[in-house]
């Protein structure tokens, strides 16, 4: 079979940022095949040099405005291990309440609003509002909770204030914390039954595919880890691994790759994934009973290899989150909310952290010194962890749609749904207005 | 309750205008009924701030528009048309003209809202400002203050 073709997307839509896709196939024969990231190096780890402790989670808070939380937890957790600093069991109950908020959020941007136009054939969620009205107006719904959610535990969600080492500077009240409750039996939960039946009437136009990897995720024993927990890995095989946190860098083993100005990591294979499918397959028994059955229904069931279903398994996630989030708010509310002094310095040192972001496993790590001065810090964030997944599923994937007879545009649209799949977080991307006036 | 609100990504030089000027804002007492804050690349968020009780939301951003780098101008939704690809449109761009469209397709009512945009000098992988920008960012903060507490 002859087949000549050229996929060349420089800027994958809907994705945070610019990953570019270059595939070209000479007489059938791949020539070449790249997932590609030019992301500039931002030097995080060295602004937080020379800083004071109370100061570096607002500084890798800026690292990513859609995981902001996630950074400041991850960045704080880093410091309370460095230094000793205690931390009360209302202060772990309210950010792992933080932490729900935070993929809630971020799962119903990604589902709803950046893989379901793929579903429905469209090019935006744009051209769906006149036939999807009501779909649109609850995950709109959904996601304004979820941006309040987060803001009345961090302070905001882009850059939280209220989080810092050592606790909380300010706690919600008890009325507050009940008020956000009662709205989410009252209005979320109606809404995400309005989401459910749609995704669960798109859950056939998934695509066929399945390439089993590595999947690497937090495992916390009391709950499904997200805020806590230590570094688990599992592979095709079922098997499973664990690791310290403090030892991440065994884990991650980053390097660099000539096609990605983004650093590549790996593990037991050439890559692994992380992120919503991979904690799926970690810790699928530990999801709430609501959610286990929302996965029966989408027919998932680890090992789940299809790297398309990471969005179906960021829906069983988000109800995850609303379940248990209401027995959080449920323990807190019977103890009560108690204002509480933040936790001090007791020691000086290295200290490492994991929390699970709606991307994937998140790893910082940073040096103080006897001042509590930072010495250095260290950061993977989990799109630079996926990068090389994604690049071994292009290699699979296309000498199938290549072997199925796919058309150029086929293949074009399959790997931009598959990097879509990956919700990538890439920092290059802008926001800027491009107008002309017309009054 | 009024609202000053900043977007972009700090990554990218001058497309963080909009952040900075916020941070700029912390050093002014603002009056308690008006509130600055960061959206950063969550425009999304801004249907958190859509509600009968906001009175008026100044955007601050990066906006091509044709002027000379550095130039601000102040103008309303209505007075502008996007000339970003329609088509590849998605809400994770974070085009507030879209996002605002979205809004009113779906039913949300638009409070009173102009946008201040900032004509860029460099768009590409920085932390910093660009010159142009950055010495001018006192002002842009003052005239931001000063239209949301007197003019509206």
């Amino acid at each position: 079979m002859t087949q000549n073709m050229n996929v060349n997307v420089h800027h994958v839509t809907r994705v945070e940022g610019h990953g570019n896709i270059v595939v070209n196939v000479t007489n059938g024969k791949i020539e070449k095949c790249e997932w590609q990231v030019p992301e500039a190096p931002r030097f995080f780890e060295a602004m937080v040099r020379g800083r004071h402790y109370t100061e570096v989670a607002r500084i890798t808070s800026r690292i990513c405005g859609i995981c902001s939380v996630g950074h400041t937890l991850a960045s704080v957790k880093a410091t309370e291990d460095a230094l000793g600093i205690p931390l009360t069991k209302q202060a772990i109950k309210l950010r792992r309440l933080l932490k729900h908020a935070e993929n809630f959020d971020s799962h119903i941007v990604h589902v709803l609003f950046l893989v379901a136009p793929d579903l429905l054939g469209a090019q935006s969620v744009f051209p769906l509002v006149p036939t999807h009205t009501e779909v649109i107006k609850a995950a709109l719904r959904l996601k304004r909770f979820g941006h309040e959610w987060g803001s009345l535990l961090a302070g905001r969600t882009t850059h939280p204030t209220r989080v810092v080492p050592g606790g909380f500077a300010e706690l919600p009240t008890s009325k507050e914390l009940a008020t956000m409750r009662d709205r989410l039996i009252n209005e979320v939960t109606p809404d995400i039954n309005l989401v459910l039946d749609v995704v669960l009437s798109l859950a056939s136009r998934f695509p066929d595919f399945d390439r089993p990897t590595e999947y690497m995720a937090l495992h916390d024993s009391e709950e499904y880890g997200l805020y806590d927990g230590q570094i688990q890995s599992v592979m095709p095989d079922h098997s499973k691994e664990q690791w310290y946190v403090r030892d991440y860098r065994q884990v991650t083993n980053e390097y660099v790759n000539s096609q990605s100005t983004a650093k590549w990591t790996k593990n037991k294979l050439e890559s692994y994934s992380a992120g919503a499918l991979a904690r799926f397959n970690n810790n699928y028994d530990q999801l709430h009973p609501e959610a286990i059955k929302v996965a029966k229904a989408l027919g998932m069931k680890p090992l789940v290899t299809n790297p398309y279903l990471n969005s179906a398994a960021q829906v069983v996630e988000t109800v995850h989150s609303v379940h248990s989030s209401l027995q959080l708010m449920d323990e807190l509310l019977t103890s009560g909310i108690e204002q509480e002094e933040l936790g001090n310095p007791t020691k000086h040192g290295e200290g490492s952290s994991a929390v699970e972001v709606p991307r994937g496993i998140l790893f910082h790590h940073y040096n103080y010194d006897e001042d509590n001065m930072c010495l250095g810090g260290d950061c993977i964030i989990p799109t630079n962890q996926n990068h090389a997944n994604i690049q071994h599923d292009f290699e699979k994937l296309v000498p199938e749609l290549l072997a199925a007879g796919k058309t150029e545009a086929d293949l074009e649209l399959a790997l931009e749904m598959l990097v879509r799949a990956y919700d990538p977080c890439i920092s290059c991307s802008t926001h800027y207005l491009n107008v002309e006036f017309v009054k | 309750m009024k609202y000053i609100i900043g977007i972009g990504n700090y990554a990218m030089g001058d497309d963080g205008i909009g952040l900075q000027l916020i941070e700029e804002l912390s050093r002014i007492q603002l009056p308690s009924n008006c509130m600055a804050l960061e959206l950063k690349n969550d425009a999304l968020g801004l249907f958190s701030y859509l509600l009968p009780e906001t009175s008026a939301i100044l955007v601050v951003d990066c906006v091509k528009m044709g002027a000379l780098p550095g130039e601000w101008r102040i103008f309303s939704p209505e007075e502008v048309r996007s000339l970003k690809r329609v088509a590849h449109a998605s809400t994770h761009d974070g085009d507030l003209l879209q996002i605002l469209e979205l809004a009113r397709a779906t039913g949300y009512s638009i409070p009173p809202l102009r946008i201040m945009g900032i004509e860029p000098d460099s768009i590409e992988p920085s932390m910093e400002l660009s010159a142009t920008l950055r010495e001018r960012l006192k002002g842009y903060g003052n005239v931001a203050a000063r239209l949301i507490q007197e003019e509206w």
